[in-house]
This record gives structure tokens, sequence and C-alpha cells, in this order.
């Protein structure tokens, strides 16, 4: 019982993680290579918070808050680069995360922070707040999708230029979306620190970004039920098996391959399309010339 | 309501706007004219703020718009549709319009999570498109559609923003001759109806036709202005159209 | 003598970033791809080098069959990975180029050992000392062969018919069609050469740390992308000035910043102030 409470938490975790992605990638359309920084950023601050005798309860908002915060300055960036220089950029912030980290004395440097307190629920209990906090983020992003702000991320996913002279302002939106992405991120990394109970640099490194970053785009980018599906399977298939593990990466990045090449928009759009293929019927558009 | 004054623009030696000043009266359906890569576009882009003028300023309704960025021009009353079309390919035509009508929703990044409403603004779009003539497309993805439909679908955009003043950038270009008859038809319609117009456009048979005063731009210096009649009459105007190839 | 020595090292670290960074900026000039697999051919080159080396005793027959062989691995990458790509948002390249480095790094760690392997009796670990400094023969090596091979596709590209075609596709590919160049074989080319040159540099290095191991391309190809990214994407001439400058600004900079940064992240931390100052990079595009 006590393995596969394990799993649904680690799978808890990796949901709220991908979701948090999908708010910058999905929704704003910005390319984000560096996100497992801002979940680095998460765990360390609770970690070092709840080690200094801060309560659980206040260390997780102070994560998330400290994220948020380093997330708008990264989200500068995409202010001044777009794509392919967004892409790098935020590679380069995914280094740089773990080269500061790696050589800061007070936050364990190479050999990490160990011993980290636990939130003192009980596994199941622990199991049941990273549920509460997934589903809590699930309703959040499908209320993001309807509102006002989810149609104007829309927009600016889709040509920010004319977003801009339709009155948008592109820019805060463009913040608004790394900050609610990372603070949220920020709560992922937070809440797998007290999970796994030790942290170090390389659980936070350009690997773990991709990682995260497959979720969503073999998912489908934007679709809420599509990232999570994928986060669900692939954060537990590899340690269902324990020899998959071995292989895990490597199905990563075949996966990543495979559903780039034959269904970029995700596997979600490959289960819409045949639904829409087997119950509806394709609406004819007629137009008058 | 809008003035542009000594407006310069010097990309690195080439001026393609040189000195041009003119002004927009309440009311007016005014034509910006003249020959391919005189310069039009790039005033339009100065008025929008993409492009920033070497020199000169802008102002609409008395407020000087130098230094204010594009989208808080296009907040204080500029509604424009592009010489270009860029409609937002991954939704439908009555969404690309339903959003423009919720322009007054989209205003603050916080207020905008807390909207979710759409009914308002969906009737509104379904209105302009009728308007325009293309509601049968409305639930289509502007990606396949013809571009006379699309054309349409800018403007509706545009005008779903109730701008204050609309600019328009060719949008008549492309369009076959019963096409932009029908469209600019609409157009005096709309200015009749009280809309502000600033017209770029290279049909000059509509031009002509519909617009009250006109502005002609060659080589990025202005060269003619006044009512239609007389500005086509002047041999300057003329030479500038009939002397190029 | 250590201000000497940094520059030199600083010359030979860059030597082998341009020789990487090349393959590159040419992919990235001629198809808007960031071609981040192209790590995983540069460790490919590595592994091609030893096993040659081991087999037959030679490595000079080891460096020219390593670049022969990645070079065309380069080529069915772009066949079957790019190619059938190419009409899709540049992210969706993106994307495939990370997913298929990851997987070829897992491939070396699973076929060849996550330790990495090393040669038996490695050729050229003497050191040469002159003026109170110290360089390894394989470093010296790994200098001139850079010089040699980008002298060398300098050269092809001004001098034979085939190397002035290609350059004129990489810098304006509708035009050249329109001259009658065969784009395709143009790509192939492109591919050919890029991997080749990773390949030697892959080769070297392995040798100059006597050690292959599966990880090798990912730092130095993450920071090829800085490197084209200052040097100006598709920018060959910018490029190769930015990975020098990156070299040697690695070389001063590990002395000087070392406590705060690690060498690594220096790069990076360049870019990324760079970037912000001149969002279009150091160069554009000529």
């Amino acid at each position: 019982m006590g393995y596969e409470i394990s799993l649904l938490t680690i799978m808890g975790i990796s949901v709220i993680g991908a979701l948090s992605l999908n708010m910058i990638l999905g929704f704003c359309g910005q390319i984000s290579l560096g996100h497992a920084a801002f979940l680095g950023i998460g765990a360390y601050t609770s970690a070092m918070l709840t080690k200094a005798g801060i309560p659980f309860l206040l260390a997780l908002p102070a994560a998330m808050l400290l994220s948020g915060l380093i997330g708008v300055i990264v989200g500068f960036s995409s202010l001044r680069v777009r794509h392919d220089f967004l892409a790098i950029t935020t590679m380069g912030v995914s280094f740089l995360f773990t080269g500061l980290v790696r050589k800061q004395e007070f936050l364990g440097g190479e050999m990490g922070i160990a011993a980290i307190p636990d939130p003192g629920y009980g596994k199941v209990g622990f199991m049941l707040f990273v549920f509460a906090m997934a589903i809590a983020l699930t309703i959040f992003s499908l209320y993001i999708k309807r509102s006002w702000m989810g149609f104007t991320f829309d927009t600016v996913a889709d040509d920010e230029d004319t977003a801009t002279l339709l009155g948008v302002n592109v820019s805060g939106y463009k913040l608004m979306a790394f900050a609610l992405g990372t603070a949220f991120a920020g709560l992922a990394g937070a809440l797998y620190a007290h999970n796994v109970k030790f942290i170090d640099p390389e659980s936070f490194g350009f690997i773990e970004s991709i990682t995260i970053l497959s979720m969503v785009v073999i998912g489908g980018t934007g679709s809420v039920w599509g990232v999570i599906s994928a986060a669900v399977v692939l954060s537990v298939f590899p340690l269902w098996f324990q020899f998959i593990d071995d292989y895990k990466l490597l199905v990563y990045g075949g996966l990543l391959c495979a559903v780039m090449l034959l269904s970029p928009d995700g596997i979600s759009s490959l289960v819409v399309k045949l639904f829409n293929k087997i119950f509806k019927r394709e609406k004819v558009i007629h137009v008058n010339t | 309501m809008l003035t542009l004054n000594n407006i310069t623009v010097d990309f690195g030696g080439v001026k393609a706007v040189d000195n041009v000043s003119f002004s927009f009266q309440d009311r007016e359906l005014l034509g910006l004219i003249g020959p391919n890569g005189a310069g039009k576009t790039t005033m339009m882009k100065v008025i929008t703020g993409t492009v920033k003028p070497t020199s000169g300023s802008v102002t609409l309704d008395n407020t000087n718009l130098n230094g204010k960025a594009p989208y808080l021009r296009i907040r204080a009353g500029i509604g424009i549709s592009q010489q270009i079309v860029h409609p937002f390919n991954s939704m439908t035509v009555l969404e690309n319009v339903t959003f423009a009508a919720g322009y007054i929703k989209t205003n603050h990044l916080f207020s905008s999570l807390f909207q979710t409403n759409r009914t308002a603004e969906k009737k509104a779009a379904v209105k302009l498109l009728e308007i325009l003539g293309i509601a049968d497309v409305a639930d289509a993805k502007p990606e396949n559609l013809p571009l006379g439909y699309i054309k349409r679908l800018e403007l509706a955009r545009a005008l779903a923003l109730k701008p204050k003043l609309l600019l328009l950038d060719e949008p008549l270009a492309g369009l076959n001759q019963s096409e932009a008859e029908k469209l600019s038809n609409t157009l005096q319609v709309l200015n009749q109806q009280g809309q502000n117009i600033i017209l770029i456009e290279h049909n000059l048979a509509e031009v002509v036709r519909i617009c009250q005063r006109l502005v002609v731009i060659d080589n990025g210096k202005k060269i003619g202005e006044g009512d239609p009649k007389t500005v086509m009459n002047d041999p300057v105007v003329r030479t500038a159209y009939l002397g190029r190839s | 003598m250590l201000f000497i020595d940094l520059i030199l090292q600083g010359l030979i670290q860059g030597g082998v970033y341009a020789l990487i960074a090349i393959g590159l900026t040419l992919v990235y000039g001629l198809l808007r791809i960031l071609h981040i697999a192209h790590a995983g051919l540069y460790a490919l080159g590595g592994y091609c080098a030893l096993f040659i080396t081991e087999a037959t005793g030679s490595f000079s027959l080891a460096i020219v069959g390593s670049m022969i062989i990645v070079g065309i691995v380069g080529m069915a990458v772009y066949r079957l990975f790019y190619q059938p790509i190419l009409d899709k948002p540049p992210v969706v390249a993106l994307i495939v180029s990370i997913g298929l480095f990851i997987a070829m790094e897992e491939l070396y760690r699973i076929f060849f050992g996550a330790n990495g392997l090393s040669y038996t009796a490695a050729p050229l670990q003497g050191t040469i000392e002159f003026y109170g400094i110290y360089i390894r023969q394989s470093e010296i090596v790994s200098l001139i062969l850079a010089f040699v091979l980008i002298s060398g596709l300098s050269l092809f590209t001004k001098y034979t018919r085939i190397g002035i075609a290609w350059r004129a596709t990489v810098t304006d590919p509708v035009m050249a069609e329109s001259f009658g160049v065969d784009v395709l074989k143009v790509r192939y080319l492109n591919f050919f050469i890029g991997s080749m040159m990773a390949a030697a540099a892959g080769s070297m290095v392995g040798l100059t740390n006597n050690l292959v191991e599966p990880t090798m391309g990912s730092i130095p190809s993450y920071k090829a992308l800085a490197i084209i990214v200052l040097g100006g994407l598709g920018n060959v001439r910018g490029t190769l000035i930015a990975a020098l400058a990156i070299g040697l600004a690695e070389s001063f900079g590990t002395i000087y910043l070392g406590d705060f940064f690690d060498r690594d992240s220096i790069a990076f931390a360049f870019l990324i102030i760079v970037l912000m100052i001149k969002p279009k990079g150091l160069f554009t595009k000529e």
C-alpha cells in the first residue's frame, strides 16, 4: 500500500508541475525550456524555511511567492526575445540555476539539502493534500481557459503583433502567464521537496525541464486534460516497472520525436479527432462566391 | 480630431516619410492615396505607433501620442485593419470578432481573470458579421476562407473595438470589382452613420467615389490635398501616378 | 605567463566550440531549426574515433573515418527527422531535436555504459612545454585541426562551384533555387559538413580527456547554442568570433568568477546579458 501511495503522490506533484508549465507554454504560447528551475526555487525555499522552523503551511506560499517573483523577472526576457531566442534564453536560465545553486554553500552546494522536515500529515494525508492542490490547479486552469484572460492568452499565443493592434497589453499578459506558471511550479517544487526529503541542484536541471516539457507537449499543449493524462502516465509509468525506469529517458526522447513527427498538437488532438470522426459528422460550411 | 505634424521617418538615410502634415476632421471619410511605395503604410504605422517617427508628432483629440505604446493608442480610440491580413487562425471567425468586442474586459489584467461571460460580445459580433455580409462563415476557421471574407473579418474586428477613428490599409486589395464595390458601399454607409474613417487605398475608382477628401503622398512627400475631383485633375498628382511603371 | 596560458586555453577551447557551433549555425541559417541533436553527433564522433583507433591502431584513420561516418549520419538525421516537418512551426522541430538528442544520449549510455570508455593506448598524450606553459599534444592538434577545417570550409565556399552554390543557398534559398541550385543536395551537404566538423571536435575532445561518455555532448552543445545566438543565427563569421570569445571568457572567467558561478554557466550568463541588450545577437545575419 505504501508503494502505491508514493506513486500517487509523485503523480499528483507531476500533474501540478505540468499544469504550471501549461499556463506559460500552452495558454500563452511562450516557450520555456527552464521550467524546472522554478520548481527548484520553490523546493529550496520551502526546504530552507521549514528547516529554520517555519511551519509548512507558511513556507508553501512563501515558496510560491518567490518562484513567482523570479518567474516574472525571467518573464521579462520574453518581452525582448521570442521563439528560438526565448527557447535558448530559458534554457540558459536552467543552467544558471544549477550553476548558481551548486556554488552556494548556504544552499548546500553540490551536496544539496537533506532531512527536509515532514509536514506531519502522514503518508496518506500528504498524498491527499497533494491531490487537493492538483485538483484545485486543474479547476483553476479550466477556469482560466473560459475566462477573458484565457481568451486574451489565446490571441497572444496566436499572433501577438495583431493582438497588440487590438489593444491587448501583450507584455502584461505574458508576465502574468509567467507569474502564474512559475508560482505554481514553486508549489510543485515545494511539495516535491517535502515528499522526497532530499534535494540537490541536479534535481532541477535542464533534463528535468525537458521532462516537464514532454508532459505538456505530448499531452497536447494547451489541453488541460491532455497535459494531466500525459503527466499521470509519464510520471508513474517508469516507476511501475523498475526495469523501464532505466529506459525512461529513452522513452521520453522517443515519444517526443514520435509525437512531434506524427501529431504535433499532442495526443489529445489525436483523441479529439478520433472522437469527432466517430461521434460527430463534419460541419460543412458553405461559402457564397 | 487627428493631426499629423511634420512627420519624418528616416530609415538610415532613406526618407520613407518626408515632412508630411495633414489633419483629419470629425466625421470625414478621408482617403490617403499615392503610388506603390509612397510611404502610406509607413504613415499608418506612425499613427499606430509601430514605427517611431524621426521627427514630428501625432495628436489625437489634443493628446500627443508620441511615446505611447501601440496598444494604448488602440485603447485611445484607433481601430485598424491591416494590408496583409492577420486573422487569428486558431479561432473561428465569430471568435475573432467576439474577442475584439470584449475590449473593455481585456483592459485590466486582473479583471479579465474574473470575467467569463461572452454572450453580449458574441451578440455584438454576430451583428457586425451580418453588416459585413460574412455571417454565414461565423463558425469557420479563417485559414481556408477566400481573401474577400478575411478582409471583411479584419474590418469587423476593427469595428468591434468601437473606434473613434478607423484606419484601413488597402481593405479593397485583392477583391474583385463587385466585392470591392460592395465593401466600399459598406464603408460609405458606416461613415454616413458617423464612423470616422481614414482609407489608404490603391483602388482609385472606389476612393474617388466614396471619399470626401484626399491626401496624396508620393516618395514620402505630400503632393496634394483636397476634394477628389480637384486632386485627381492636379497635374502633379497625375504625373506621379502615370509617370510611373 | 598565466595570461598567455589562459589565452591559449581559451583559444583551444574556442576552437572546439567553433567546430561544433558552425554546424549548428549552418543548419539554422538554412532551415531555421535549432539542431540540438547536433550534440549527439558530436558525441558519436568521439565514440567512432575511439572504436576505430582501438580496431586499427591509427588515430589519423580514426579521425577521418569518424568524420565521414558522422557526416553521413547527420544527413540521415535531416532526412528522417527534419524533412517531414519543415512546414510545421519551428517549435515542432525544436522539440523533435531535443527528443532525438535525449534518445541518442540514452542509447550511448545503454550500449556503451554510463561511465564512458577510454582509449587503451591513447595517442598524443605527451606534453610540450615552452616558456613555462604546458600544452598537450592533442590540444595542439585540436587547435590545428580546427584551423584547417574552418579555413578549408572558407576556401571551399569561395573557390569551388559546389561551395559557391551552397553558400548562395544558405544566404538566400529562394534566389538560389531560381538559379537552378538543387536545394535538397545543398541541405544534405549542409548537414554533412556540419556533422563532420562536430565529429572532429568530439574525436579530439574524447582523446584529450581520454574519456568518451554519453553526456559529453550536452554541455558543449548548449554552449554552442549560446554561441550561435551571440554570433548571429546563420552568420558563420560571427559564430567563429563568438566561439573564440566564449572560449576566452570561460578561461578568464573561471579564474575570476569561479567562486560564484560554475564554469558552464558563464557562457549562458554572458548570453542572457547580451540578448537583453541586443535581442538579435551581437551580429545580425549578413
